[in-house]
């Protein structure tokens, strides 16, 4: 049984105490950690927690080592990762790597909650979400389509636009695109639905290495 | 024709010099005898008639033909005269020791004669001489960037050259017999005088062989920066004064403009190495910004009307801590635009823990997500220099920067900022010494020999300026930048400033 505690890590003690704070005053029962360590002790030690919320810039262990370390630790916990502005790919890969759902910060609290509802109620994204992700997926070009991959996999648009022999002002248009028909409200959004409803994603649609494109 | 030597002819000459023009010819020969044929001819026949003996008569015409003509002419005429008074038949009655004198006296006159007019050839050589050096030297001086004024022993000017018309607006005839002075201003103008008295009395030599820079007042009354030397010429007739004069207004526009263009880059490049970090400053305004929106979400939440009874408490302590943070990012914002204000560069007095502590909060934004251990070890006996504290920031930003990318996925990352006396004084001044130390992978040949040239660069999105406009900033500031390698492996930069010691020196806080 989860202990129903969410258990908050963050080197930053003001973004750390504020939210908790946040979430306390949400109704939630916070234990906030300094040190991703003390976080991995503690789930040695057993406690079981309801939810795990971590920064990805850490300076002790990064938030994606931290994940991976505490999925093997306990498979199951439903871990939230927070990032700074412009750390798309890094969340991308936390995604990757099982965390639940990552937030840009600074972030709404609706945001916040929400994703942490989800997580609490061991559900992460119900089968409607999934349905209703990949209808909208289905609408997507093969070159939006594409361009989504590329950016799932964490590439720049320039690379992109190499790699699919476009131009990287066109790469930003079939991104735009693409926002609009998934009905993302940003491109963390994006990328997230991306990851979270179609895993047949994650084979690569498009070459990844140069030479295979003759 | 500016100049004005000394004539090198007397004046009594002249004339003399000018009939001698009429005998350089070929025809000269036959001219000199024209006056012993005009003497002679109306004495012919008196020859013989008179008590006078007619040698007597004849003797101007010889003196002038030797006189005028040289040595031939005068022979000739003696000739002459000694056949007239054959023909004249009477050669008998006028004795001939007669005869004998006067061809003595024709010989010792055409002596004298040609010595006289070998001398008046050698002067007319030299004159010509005299007039080509002196057109020579005329050319020269008209050609020098240098404007030239000589003055006499009185301050009077002798001669102004061209270069110096246009650089005070006079003219060379406005200013002659003029004293000096007029092209100083006040309050320089009334003691030059003076200056020129006591050189005269004491011999002591102020400006004279030094030169020196002074200000110099153009005709419209409008003065300009000058260097000067002087040099001494001493005549028969006293000393004279020979100016030379530089002017320095373009020199010091030129001067100036360098230095902006120096400190506009230097400005340009603590923006660069801003534009460098802006992910990370990006990073650092967030924290805060998101701790505010967090605080004051929350306190929204507990102030909702279905919220039963708000905890006054718990909502003060969130706002206050909310001002805390927004305060954190006026700091940080402050800090920033500190450094990328455009200022002037200006030295003061200030602590280098300060300066080290306020471009080390800067540097070592995002530092601590590549795990670097900073440690700042600043001698307090050597914490007094003088320096532009945003320009030595800018030095230890751009150090500390390069030290943790060095470090980048090193086993030890270790950053040491330490300050102490420098081994070497720098022209006989007490020198701080700053070394930034780094465990990172050291420097390599051919990079370590090059260090602070412009534009070489191990980083692929450099532009390897920063080493170089730190060098520049240092050197400005009368020190020394060089970079040793690190014994326990990685390297240390070390740079010294100007050390401050007498402690009144120090603003007061």
């Amino acid at each position: 049984m989860r202990d129903g505690v969410v258990h908050l890590v963050d080197d930053d003690a003001a973004v750390r105490d504020s939210i908790a704070f946040l979430l306390e005053s949400a109704g939630y029962r916070v234990t906030a950690y300094a040190d991703p360590h003390a976080v991995l002790a503690a789930l040695r030690a057993g406690v079981r927690m309801a939810c795990l919320i971590t920064d990805v810039r850490m300076p002790e262990m990064d938030g994606l080592q931290l994940v991976r370390e505490s999925r093997a630790l306990d498979p199951e916990l439903p871990i939230i990762v927070i990032t700074g502005h412009g750390d798309v790919p890094l969340a991308v890969e936390a995604m990757k790597i099982g965390a639940a759902d990552f937030i840009e910060k600074p972030f709404d609290d609706e945001h916040l909650i929400r994703a942490l509802r989800l997580a609490l109620a061991a559900a992460p994204r119900g089968p409607d979400d999934h349905a209703d992700i990949r209808r909208r997926l289905d609408q997507l070009s093969a070159r939006e389509r594409e361009v989504l991959q590329g950016l799932v996999d964490g590439h720049p648009n320039k690379v992109i636009a190499w790699r699919l022999n476009i131009s990287p002002r066109t790469v930003e248009v079939y991104r735009a695109k693409a926002m609009t028909k998934m009905g993302a409200g940003s491109f963390a959004e994006l990328v997230q639905m991306a990851i979270l409803a179609d895993l047949r994603f994650a084979p690569s649609l498009v070459p990844r290495d140069p030479e295979d494109g003759g | 024709m500016r100049l004005i030597l000394p004539d090198p002819t007397p004046r009594l000459a002249a004339p003399f010099l000018r009939v001698e023009g009429l005998f350089r010819s070929g025809r000269r020969f036959w001219l000199c005898l024209l006056p012993t044929w005009i003497l002679v001819l109306p004495c012919l026949p008196r020859i013989g008639l008179d008590e006078v003996s007619p040698y007597l008569l004849l003797i101007p015409s010889v003196l002038l033909a030797g006189a005028l003509g040289g040595g031939l002419p005068g022979l000739l005429a003696t000739l002459i005269g000694l056949a007239c008074a054959g023909l004249g038949g009477r050669v008998g009655a006028s004795p001939a020791w007669q005869a004998v004198i006067f061809g003595g006296i024709g010989l010792g006159v055409s002596a004298f004669g040609e010595m006289f007019r070998a001398s008046r050839r050698d002067v007319a050589v030299n004159i010509a001489a005299v007039e080509a050096r002196e057109q020579r030297l005329q050319s020269i001086l008209d050609t020098v960037p240098d404007a030239m004024v000589l003055i006499n022993g009185a301050g009077e000017i002798l001669a102004f050259s061209k270069t110096a018309e246009r650089l005070f607006g006079y003219t060379a005839a406005e200013v002659r017999g003029r004293n000096v002075r007029m092209l100083m201003p006040a309050p320089y103008r009334d003691s030059h005088d003076g200056y020129l008295d006591r050189h005269a009395r004491t011999g002591e030599k102020r400006i004279i062989g030094v030169g020196r820079i002074v200000v110099a007042e153009r005709r419209d009354g409008s003065t300009f920066p000058i260097e000067l030397a002087v040099g001494e010429v001493k005549g028969q007739d006293g000393s004279m004064f020979t100016g030379f004069i530089r002017d320095l207004s373009e020199r010091q526009s030129t001067e100036a403009r360098l230095q902006e263009l120096q400190a506009e880059l230097v400005h340009m490049s603590r923006l660069t190495a801003l534009g460098e970090m802006s992910s990370a400053l990006a990073h650092e305004l967030n924290q805060p910004l998101s701790a505010i929106a967090n605080y004051l979400k929350g306190v929204r939440r507990l102030l909702e009307p279905s919220a039963q009874n708000p905890d006054q408490g718990r909502v003060q302590d969130a706002l206050d801590r909310a001002t805390e943070q927004a305060l954190r990012a006026g700091e940080i914002i402050r800090r920033l635009r500190d450094f990328v204000r455009r200022g002037e560069t200006e030295q003061r007095v200030e602590s280098l823990a300060k300066i080290v502590e306020e471009a080390g909060a800067l540097a070592l934004v995002g530092a601590k997500e590549h795990g670097v251990r900073v440690v700042f070890q600043l001698n307090a006996d050597y914490d007094t220099v003088l320096t532009d504290r945003v320009q030595v920031q800018q030095v230890l930003l751009n150090l500390i920067r390069n030290a943790i990318e060095a470090m980048a996925g090193r086993p030890r990352r270790e950053l040491i900022v330490s300050s102490g006396p420098a081994d070497t004084t720098t022209g006989g001044e007490a020198m701080t010494e700053v070394r930034v130390l780094d465990t990172g992978g050291g420097l390599q040949e051919p990079v370590a020999s090059q260090l602070f040239q412009p534009f070489l660069t191990t980083k692929a999105n450099g532009l390897g300026v920063g080493l170089s406009i730190c060098r520049t900033i240092i050197e400005a500031h009368g020190g020394r930048i060089w970079a040793t390698p690190n014994p326990e492996g990685g390297t240390v930069f070390h740079f010294t400033l100007r050390r401050v010691t007498d402690p009144e020196e120090m603003p007061r806080a």
